[in-house]
């Protein structure tokens, strides 16, 4: 026993555990000279982050962290949206292509998310077609790029996270009951309607699957918004980053850290009751 | 007729689908043999960006830390993961249950968090101890702690498949500790060791914010080179990289391609697809 279990869990708990509880605990210390973390105890990280500095209150902070939120949820949505079709499409196709189809769709993001977002910042930078024609509609000032921008930030979250929504979707779409779909039609029921009350259930397991893989790292988001945002739609991750990397305040990063875990913790809190009230007597595994 | 109304409205949303899924990596690709140090304009066809690549020392020990990072980090992982999955399954932990909790920490911790967490972790041991200065170890330590977890998770759930009485059957048997491994579980449990082994390469070569906070200067991989040096506004030799890496990425995809095909057509009747 002791040899299955204790190097793995002694790795968990020396290199996972010890570490987090360490970053916990920083979050109560005071910000020494160098931005090193020093006693004594205080709430004075968790006061800095909501706000209330040696100039009074700004509402910066809160910003970034409306904004993560904000941010978050809008490209799910939009992830929601483009996979619901790409996962349906795949499914109705011939049994041998499938696994192609979704080899196409899985590839891209084995590509390093670096790699990812320079490709969005070679399309969104000044001068390329995309840019010119966005400033040809007057969506941006000529000779102006699409980024950095929230407009690419929300593009590079969508483009990172599409396939963790298409596949648990095509999951749930392979399994379908197409009787019931049938017999909702048999009783003339509207497209909207067979979609509601006949597909909509059955695939939800398989949305709230995808919501949780999409919306928790896309909360956690640093690349593609230190990359394509570049300051002007900074997320809550950044703000953290930003305390270590540039050692400025230790405590104020980990109590950003501790704020990032909560709201997570809240976010799939939120999700599992929305599961139950959606999903009714079904079961919606979370 | 409608259906062909929604069949095509379909067909032009999964092309719209994958132009939008690989532009991104194409202007990469296309942009790296441009003559010109711009992404906007194609000046001509030019292989002066990778001649630069390999003539630069940096890149190249990044490519090799890269390299040697995912490989190891990923066979430790393997190992650990594996018997702690198998640890799981095969023990009743009583007292200590609650350890198999742990395992979904990685899950909800945004990579940042647990970047910073390392690294602050890190630099207060090598502060008091001088051990664990940032570097490739403490990059390999890193990846093998967030691996762990995904590799126990598969091969534990590979065994909660199989049916409780080929266990009992390799007791009844009197196979040893050493038999019962080699003859039973390693066999059993190939192919998911196998997929683990592969989700946890993927994890290594793709993660950036991990590995970004627990390296030293030595230990540059490539996603941190081509990070620096966007910072600094190098774009035509970061493509070029990029497009080494797309380029490896495919090579896999054709490959577990071949293997997909190769298994579906070897055995018609119970192969992977289902039909």
């Amino acid at each position: 026993m002791l040899i299955t279990i204790a190097p793995g869990a002694l790795c968990i708990l020396v290199f996972l555990v010890l570490p987090s509880a360490y970053l916990v605990g920083m979050a109560f210390l005071t910000n020494g000279p160098y931005g090193l973390p020093t006693l004594p105890l205080s709430l004075q990280s968790f006061r800095e982050l909501a706000g209330f500095g040696f100039l009074g209150w700004s509402p910066g902070n809160l910003y970034t962290l409306i904004r993560s939120v904000w941010q978050t949820l809008l490209a799910t949505a939009l992830v929601i949206l483009l996979a619901y079709p790409a996962a349906y499409y795949i499914s109705t196709r011939p049994a041998r292509w499938r696994p192609l189809m979704l080899l196409v769709i899985v590839v891209p993001s084995w590509t390093n998310q670096v790699i990812r977002s320079v490709g969005w910042m070679n399309i969104f930078a000044p001068g390329t077609p995309v840019s010119d024609f966005a400033a040809l509609l007057g969506l941006t000032a000529p000779q102006m790029g699409l980024f950095p921008s929230q407009f690419a930030v929300i593009v590079g979250l969508v483009y990172n996270f599409l396939p963790f929504m298409v596949l648990p979707l095509y999951a749930a779409f392979e399994r379908l009951d197409t009787e019931q779909v049938e017999a909702a039609k048999d009783l003339f029921a509207s497209p909207v309607a067979v979609f509601r009350h006949a597909v909509f259930p059955q695939t939800l397991p398989g949305l709230m699957a995808g919501t949780v893989l999409v919306a928790i790292p896309a909360f956690g988001m640093y690349v593609v918004t230190e990359l394509l945002g570049g300051g002007k739609a900074t997320m809550i991750g950044n703000l953290v980053a930003r305390q270590f990397a540039q050692a400025s305040n230790w405590p104020l990063g980990a109590a950003g850290a501790i704020i990032m875990i909560a709201v997570t913790l809240i976010g799939l809190k939120v999700l599992r009751d929305l599961g139950r009230r959606l999903g009714g007597d079904r079961e919606v595994v979370l | 007729m409608r259906r062909g109304g929604l069949e095509y409205a379909l067909r032009a949303f999964w092309i719209v689908l994958l132009v939008f899924l690989y532009a991104p990596l194409a202007v990469v690709v296309f942009f790296s043999f441009n003559s010109i140090n711009s992404s906007a304009r194609f000046a001509g066809f030019s292989l002066q960006w990778y001649e630069r690549l390999f003539r630069n020392e940096a890149i190249v020990s990044a490519l090799t830390n890269t390299v040697v990072l995912a490989l190891v980090s990923t066979l430790i992982a393997v190992l650990i993961g594996g018997l702690l999955g198998y640890g799981f399954y095969r023990y009743r932990l009583g007292r200590l249950s609650w350890l198999i909790w742990l395992i979904y920490l990685p899950v909800i911790m945004p990579d940042i968090v647990f970047g910073i967490a390392e690294m602050t972790f890190f630099v207060a041991i090598n502060e008091r101890l001088g051990i664990l200065s940032p570097g490739l170890g403490t990059m390999v330590i890193a990846h093998v702690t967030f691996q762990v977890p995904f590799v126990a998770l598969l091969v534990n759930a590979r065994l909660l498949s199989l049916d409780p009485q080929l266990f009992e059957a390799c007791h009844d048997l009197y196979a040893g500790p050493w038999q019962r491994a080699r003859f039973f579980l390693l066999p059993v449990l190939r192919p998911a060791i196998l997929s683990s082994f592969l989700l946890a390469l993927t994890l290594s070569i793709d993660d950036f914010v991990i590995s970004f906070f627990t390296a030293g200067p030595q230990s540059t991989t490539l996603p941190i080179y081509i990070w620096s040096a966007i910072k600094k506004g190098v774009t035509p030799e970061v493509n070029a990289i990029a497009t080494l890496m797309i380029g490896s990425v495919f090579v896999v995809a054709l490959f577990s391609l071949l293997a997909q095909h190769g298994a579906s057509g070897g055995k018609q009747s119970k192969g992977g697809t289902k039909a």
